[in-house]
């Protein structure tokens, strides 16, 4: 099947080194510490954080830094046909795994200690790269929680069809069964915290591609920041009002 | 002196020859910069004229205000919730002026109730379960607990029920009396700053 045409264009109509419209929102979810809501094209997610706050399993706690706990699960309705297991599954299990590895590296978890801090994600519409907008919202909604981290954390996914490395593959070209890589960065400090690829790649090609995806990573990274410092402004705004009144 | 300016986590305010860090920011060991780590609004304080290290402390205040955390020396309002032969148990619900998000527990030790004759002391004769007590933060104590002390003149139980269900007046520090019956039960009780 033919994911480029001759023109140069995908099957959604981008270019191969395009991005998917970005859309973000902050404060979604009002009972949770900090909470974002994250849209990659047709993909959209919520990620709520709890915490800092006192561990619920004694046994777990650590003396010197703060527990950080993570679940992803997928809503029924988020696929094509209606989901059986929404989490629990070898896939969610191991998708948690990885946000809670790489949002742990960013967190600065020995300001926190013999705390908790939990993220859950849930996907509303699942369009292809979930894992990577999940981690985007959850980095919103960590800054939205005021917890303190080295710096943001960023992904993005990048594909090889056609022998193009095509940027942000949506659920089509990812089930083309080509190779998927996925990059988390930490954009400002220029250092990865995630890569993860499905399928094979030679390793000059796999550079193109992972080179490919670090760059929209920086995208998504400049897109977040300006979301943060917009809603910033907008609550100092709202505050400023509030005391006056 | 103060800059309107917003940052997000991860980016660099200074080198740390420079500038201090302060709070909602950090220093990278292997370059040396101080970057934020927090959302926020950046402030610029210049440090006092007779301080022997003259460098301007940034800091980054968030938006949302955290709840107070007890400190080692800071004041605390706690109620007791169980007392025993050798210690009473409090939740911690105030710090300073500041109340909590979530509950603390705090454990005051026999020796920590009172100043003079550690050893003869009474733990039902000085707190009972329900009395608000201001204490002091002596240390993070153990997993379970924080370590509080009443042994101040200004410490000990500020506001306690009588068995009739009255709000008792304090009469001495070693006493307090019910205004509907005019019983007088014993607590240790905390001096009013008159």
């Amino acid at each position: 099947m033919e994911y480029v045409s001759p023109e140069g264009l995908r099957l959604d109509g981008r270019r191969p080194v395009e991005m998917r419209q970005l859309r973000a929102e902050i404060g979604v979810v009002a009972k949770a510490d900090g909470s974002a809501m994250f849209e990659m094209g047709n993909t959209k997610v919520i990620a709520a954080v709890y915490g800092p706050r006192e561990v619920q399993n004694r046994s777990q706690q650590i003396t010197d830094q703060a527990l950080v706990r993570c679940e992803y699960s997928m809503a029924n309705f988020s696929t094509g046909d209606r989901m059986r297991k929404p989490k629990g599954d070898r896939r969610s299990t191991e998708i948690s795994l990885v946000i809670r590895q790489t949002m742990e590296a960013c967190i600065l978890t020995n300001l926190m200690p013999r705390s908790q801090i939990d993220i859950f994600v849930q996907v509303l519409q699942a369009d292809g790269g979930t894992r990577s907008a999940c981690i985007n919202a959850a980095t919103l909604a960590l800054a939205d929680a005021g917890i303190p981290m080295h710096d943001i954390v960023t992904s993005c996914s990048a594909g090889y069809l056609n022998s193009i490395p095509l940027l942000d593959l949506n659920y089509v070209e990812d089930s083309a069964g080509g190779p998927d890589v996925t990059v988390g960065i930490l954009p400002t400090l220029d250092k990865v915290t995630l890569l993860q690829m499905d399928a094979k790649l030679p390793t000059d090609t796999f550079e193109d591609v992972m080179q490919l995806a670090t760059e929209g990573c920086k995208a998504v990274a400049n897109y977040i920041r300006e979301v943060k410092t917009s809603f910033f402004c907008l609550i100092v705004i709202w505050d400023l009002c509030y005391n006056y009144c | 002196m103060r800059q309107e300016e917003m940052v997000t986590p991860g980016e660099v305010l200074g080198k740390a020859t420079e500038v201090k860090a302060g709070k909602g920011t950090y220093v990278a060991k292997h370059n040396g910069f101080v970057y934020a780590s927090l959302t926020g609004l950046l402030r610029t304080v210049s440090p006092p004229p007779e301080s022997p290290d003259q460098r301007p402390t940034v800091e980054v205040t968030g938006h949302k205000a955290h709840g107070a955390v007890p400190e080692p020396g800071s004041v605390v309002i706690a109620r007791i919730t169980k007392v025993m032969a050798r210690m009473a148990s409090a939740d911690i619900m105030c710090v300073g002026p500041k109340s909590v998000r979530e509950k603390f527990t705090g454990t005051i030790r026999q020796q920590d109730v009172r100043a003079t004759e550690i050893d003869k002391v009474d733990m039902h004769l000085s707190f009972r379960p329900g009395d608000i007590v201001r204490a002091l933060v002596l240390s993070l104590g153990d997993a379970r607990a924080y370590f509080l002390s009443t042994a101040k003149n200004e410490l000990g139980v500020v506001s306690a029920e009588s068995a009739a269900g009255g709000t008792m007046v304090p009469i001495s520090w070693m006493e307090m009396q019910c205004p509907l019956t005019g019983q007088i039960e014993q607590r240790k009780v905390a001096k009013n700053e008159s």
